[in-house]
């Protein structure tokens, strides 16, 4: 039933639109009419003819080109010309100056080495009359006063001389100046382990003392007033050291003045006003000499004279170089002051000292100046 | 007994007497002259003001070996007028100076060279030079 439904809806569509279109062809067949139109006009420009023209233009502009870069071209070369010609003037100029220069210093050159010779020569003629001069002051040690000796009661020390060069030295120019520190100008030179070397002990920061024992109580006494200069290769173990330590015996304080004034009687610092060590050798002890830590430890040996009586002293030394380049010399001996003829306090026979008592050393000592080199 | 009894009491006394009094026997420690300086807590001071008068009080490394003191008088429009006491083989003399001076993060820098560390601590300075360390302390002229 239904497929011939559609079936028959299917007819009926098809014969609507056939009607449909018998309608409309009706309707519109007077109203319609077909043309078929001629090909596009021939007027217009020839398209030849317009390449020809681009071609001209482009041509003309190339010319105008052509004598820009011309024109610029010229310019530049002639601009670079002159700039070639100024800069050749300054090297002829500079190359002037240079030979001038070169001139001068082979001037100074030659006037240096004039210097040199006369310095030499002079040098030669220093070096024999030191050479006369120790010739002739050959005395007996005993009479050779010590150069740093202040002490005029105090037994003659012989003082070390220097021998003076056999032959003729060049003279070595003066120190040259190390531009260096803050601006300032310091002599070359400075502290070396291995090389000799004079040291020069500083009194304000150095002390010399001894500790007591007594009775009543034990004490210390301490002074700053200490002087004095030794020469030493830190390095060598032969150990030639060489030199004087000397402190103001008067100025030894125990911080009880009554003990002070018994003090210096018994020293009899008004004719001994000097206690004083002489150097004689170092001894270094075993691995006592410690490069790498730059420290010496050892014996000092040499003359201890204490109120005019001289004994042969041994004295146990450390030395270290401080960050100032100074040598720190610590050290101490146990001494007998009945050995240097020095009475022993007592007081009413109760309270005796001790005749036994320990001397030591704290010193700081500077290179030399000049000696750095 | 008598007599017993007397010693007994200047034993007595003289045991007593010494206990009373101490000893002042200088430690082993306390033998060498102290520099206290060490102890300065020393800290950078980048750009610092330094006008015044400063004089040295240590001086360390090779410096120290022929230098003997320093004197600076910083202006605040950037001079300096400086003395130093140097010790050459005919003994100490006054070398003196003048230029320019700049505080800068780097340091301080005299006379447009390479800055130097500088530290500063209350009243002191401490300047760092390739072959030296100085520590100044601030002054006044007299």
């Amino acid at each position: 039933m239904t497929q011939k439904l559609l079936q028959w809806m299917g007819v009926a569509f098809v014969l609507l639109l056939v009607g449909g279109a018998a309608f409309a062809l009706t309707v519109v067949k007077d109203r319609v009419r077909v043309v078929v139109a001629a090909d596009a006009a021939e007027a217009g420009p020839d398209p030849v003819a317009l390449v020809r023209d681009d071609v001209g233009v482009l041509a003309r502009d190339v010319a105008e080109l052509r004598t820009a870069l011309g024109t610029n071209f010229e310019r530049l070369g002639a601009a670079l010309e002159e700039r070639a010609e100024a800069r050749h003037a300054d090297v002829q100029a500079l190359a002037r100056e240079l030979a001038a220069a070169r001139q001068q210093l082979a001037a100074q050159a030659a006037a240096a080495q004039r210097s040199e010779q006369q310095l030499a020569q002079l040098g030669a003629r220093l070096a024999a009359a030191e050479s006369a001069a120790v010739q002739s002051v050959a005395v007996p040690a005993e009479s050779v006063p010590a150069e740093s000796v202040p002490a005029a009661s105090a037994p003659v020390v012989p003082a070390p001389i220097e021998p003076a060069p056999a032959e003729p030295v060049a003279v070595a120019p003066p120190p040259a100046k190390a531009k260096g520190f803050l601006s300032f100008s310091l002599p070359q030179g400075g502290f070396a382990f291995d090389r000799e070397q004079s040291w020069q002990i500083v009194p304000e920061l150095s002390r010399v003392g001894f500790d007591a024992k007594s009775t009543l109580h034990d004490f210390s006494g301490v002074t700053s007033k200490v002087s004095g200069r030794f020469t030493a290769d830190f390095d060598d173990p032969a150990g030639g050291w060489r030199g004087e330590v000397a402190c103001e015996a008067a100025t030894l304080a125990t911080g009880v003045d009554g003990r002070d004034t018994n003090l210096r009687e018994h020293l009899d610092t008004t004719n001994h006003p000097q206690i004083r060590f002489t150097i004689a050798r170092f001894v270094p002890a075993a691995d006592g000499i410690d490069r790498d830590e730059q420290t010496v430890a050892g014996e000092v040996q040499g003359t201890m004279t204490i109120r005019g009586k001289s004994r042969e002293l041994r004295l146990p030394v450390r030395i270290e170089i401080d960050p100032s380049r100074r040598a720190v010399v610590t050290g101490q001996v146990r001494l007998k002051l009945s050995d240097y003829e020095v009475p022993v306090p007592s007081q009413l026979g109760v309270i005796n000292m001790q005749d036994e008592v320990v001397v030591w050393v704290a010193l700081r000592a500077r290179l030399v100046a000049g000696d750095g080199k | 007994m008598k007599r017993r009894l007397r010693a007994c009491v200047l034993v007595a006394t003289a045991l007593g007497c010494s206990g009373c009094i101490a000893s002042n026997v200088v430690a082993t420690g306390d033998r060498m002259v102290q520099q206290p300086l060490e102890q300065l807590p020393f800290a950078p001071a980048p750009g610092l003001q330094l006008d015044g008068l400063y004089e040295s009080v240590a001086i360390t490394g090779d410096a120290a070996v022929s230098l003997r003191r320093i004197w600076y008088l910083f202006r605040a429009d950037g001079s300096y007028t400086a003395a130093a006491l140097v010790e050459g083989e005919r003994g100490a003399s006054f070398q003196t100076l003048d230029g320019s001076w700049a505080s800068t993060a780097a340091g301080l820098s005299l006379d447009g060279a390479e800055p130097v560390p500088l530290e500063q601590a209350e009243q002191h300075l401490r300047l760092s030079a390739p072959t030296g360390v100085v520590v100044l302390r601030r002054s006044a002229a007299q």
